[in-house]
């Protein structure tokens, strides 16, 4: 499987934008998705995600991690749909016995529900597809003044995601070549039975943590004040972009001040 | 003579997910007892082709037979008592406290009794070396080690085929033999042995018979002397033949065969030449 928190290479406008003006995209995404509870208007803001995806040209490389929320959603959407108890009863989850009732408003808000979710996790997957990492540590440190210890950490941890699951994937082909199977449904034995993937990938991970420290230091990590390379820089498009989502961010605000989006 | 093949591929192609096709119409056949070298550049398909063998990859198109079983309806852990497949990195699988219950773990997988577990353990830790260290903590050994820990407990699993991911990397040159020289034996006691490897020399050494990929499909397949004999070939994939067979091919304007593989055969050639007074050496 590949991992879904990697950049992909386009040639995008999207891609080109700085990684400031993403970040704001992200997080108006964030903000919309928050203010507002009616199914409609968070169906739309997925709607936006996706067609950003699409023009980013990430669509169809983010549609298995799409597919796995997918799950999660249809899950969120059961839960909001059996416990919202308000309005009229559509069917009964158990038929004739009336019981599990799902009602048709428990049915809407489930759904704006997963909408949300889907549209806020997207928004910032599409965001770390579309920006080189070493472009959101250059953008964190010059333009937000977080300072570099933590722009590094971040980084690092977004990095060791995909590092880590290659190697339980190798792991786990290891110990199968040496006729080793998951067997049965008893949960403790099954806990056990992940001893022989859990142990060397812990050992692994110490022993990579080690290394890259080392290797940090040997590089001359905080030997002192940090200067950058190259420069991040807000194009046109960058300022025009960003004005326009902080004012439909105020806008969104105010118009679920008014009494829009509510359900 | 119509034998049975014990490994037969027939118009493998395989890709990563949607990705470009990783191997690309490959068919093969290999038979029981053979020793080969699997060579080619990195990212040729070697390894991917590898993990057929034992069902870590599954055909994205065609099949893949062993013993005349297609591998599709098989689990790994199934076709693990056919084919033991030894890992570049030891640390891959290395989990237990003593070296002795490690080579046991695939054992014991296999549900053996006890006591032929107890025994092939030995037999497996005498064969690497490693008699003296059934106790030791594993990650006390050097790297060196741990790989002949790792080859022991596939060892142990006694297993028809057995196929080795670069068992010489990281290793030095005695390390090396070592390895190999137990692949020798294992070979000669009737395994089928495939194994990846970059050292050329190793391959003119050890190996009978030599696959060459190159970009997901076969470039040569023969025996070592006849593919080392066309550089030319090779050199599609950027592999060189060994050195003492560059030099001879360098010599053989005349008389000397382009297959050459050891310092000693090159020498006992030169010296019959000598004698003959033949060619350019007097």
């Amino acid at each position: 499987m590949a991992a879904v928190t990697e950049y992909i290479s386009r040639n995008s406008p999207i891609h080109r934008l700085n990684p400031l003006t993403k970040m704001i995209w992200a997080l108006s995404i964030l903000g919309m998705g928050l203010l507002f509870n009616d199914y409609r208007y968070l169906l739309a803001l997925l709607a936006s995600v996706l067609l950003v995806a699409a023009a980013a040209g990430v669509l169809r490389s983010l549609l298995p991690a799409a597919a796995g929320l997918t799950v999660l959603a249809l899950v969120l959407l059961l839960v909001q749909a059996l416990f919202y108890g308000q309005g009229q009863v559509l069917f009964y989850l158990v038929p004739i016995s009336n019981r599990l009732a799902v009602t048709g408003p428990g049915l809407l808000s489930g759904l704006a529900m997963a909408a949300r979710m889907m549209a806020l996790v997207l928004s910032f997957l599409i965001f770390l597809a579309t920006t080189r990492t070493r472009d959101i540590v250059l953008t964190l440190v010059e333009k937000l003044r977080v300072p570099y210890d933590y722009a590094f950490m971040f980084t690092t941890a977004l990095r060791f995601i995909p590092a880590f699951l290659s190697e339980v994937r190798q792991i786990s082909e290891a110990q199968q070549a040496r006729a080793y199977a998951v067997e049965g449904w008893n949960p403790v034995k099954k806990i056990k039975a992940y001893a022989p993937v859990a142990v060397p990938l812990v050992l692994l991970s110490l022993n990579k943590a080690d290394q890259l420290a080392m290797a940090m230091e040997t590089r001359g990590y905080g030997g002192g004040r940090r200067t950058c390379l190259r420069e991040s820089k807000m194009g046109t498009a960058d300022y025009a972009l960003s004005a326009f989502l902080v004012l439909l961010l105020a806008g969104s605000a105010a118009a679920r001040l008014a009494g829009y989006g509510l359900m | 003579m119509q034998r049975k093949a014990q490994i037969k591929v027939d118009k493998l192609t395989y890709h990563y997910g949607t990705g470009p096709p990783v191997l690309k119409d490959i068919s093969f056949e290999i038979e029981k007892g053979e020793c080969i070298a699997l060579i080619g550049q990195n990212g040729a398909g070697k390894t991917t082709l590898a993990k057929h063998f034992n069902g870590l990859h599954r055909p994205s198109s065609g099949k893949v037979y062993i013993d005349g079983t297609d591998t599709a309806s098989m689990k790994v852990s199934e076709l693990a008592r056919k084919v033991g497949f030894v890992f570049q990195n030891p640390d891959h699988q290395i989990f237990h406290d003593t070296v002795a219950r490690e080579v046991a773990f695939g054992l014991k997988n296999l549900r053996l009794s006890p006591r032929e577990i107890e025994e092939r353990t030995a037999a497996a830790l005498e064969a690497v070396g490693l008699a003296e260290h059934r106790q030791t903590y594993p990650f006390n050994l050097s790297k060196g080690q741990r790989q002949r820990v790792a080859l022991a407990s596939v060892l142990a699993m006694r297993t028809e085929i057995i196929v080795l991911d670069e068992p010489t990397t990281g290793q030095d040159f005695r390390e090396s033999v070592q390895i190999m020289e137990i692949v020798r034996k294992l070979n000669e006691n009737g395994h089928t042995i495939i194994f990846i490897t970059h050292d050329m020399s190793l391959v003119a050494r050890y190996a009978r018979r030599v696959l060459v990929l190159c970009r997901g499909e076969i470039l040569a397949d023969g025996d070592v002397r006849s593919v080392f004999a066309a550089p030319e070939i090779l050199k599609k994939t950027y592999l060189r033949p060994p050195q003492i067979t560059n030099l001879a091919q360098r010599l053989g304007r005349h008389s000397i065969p382009p297959g050459v593989l050891g310092v000693r055969e090159l020498y006992e050639l030169l010296v019959k030449m000598r004698r003959e007074k033949i060619g350019c050496c007097n």
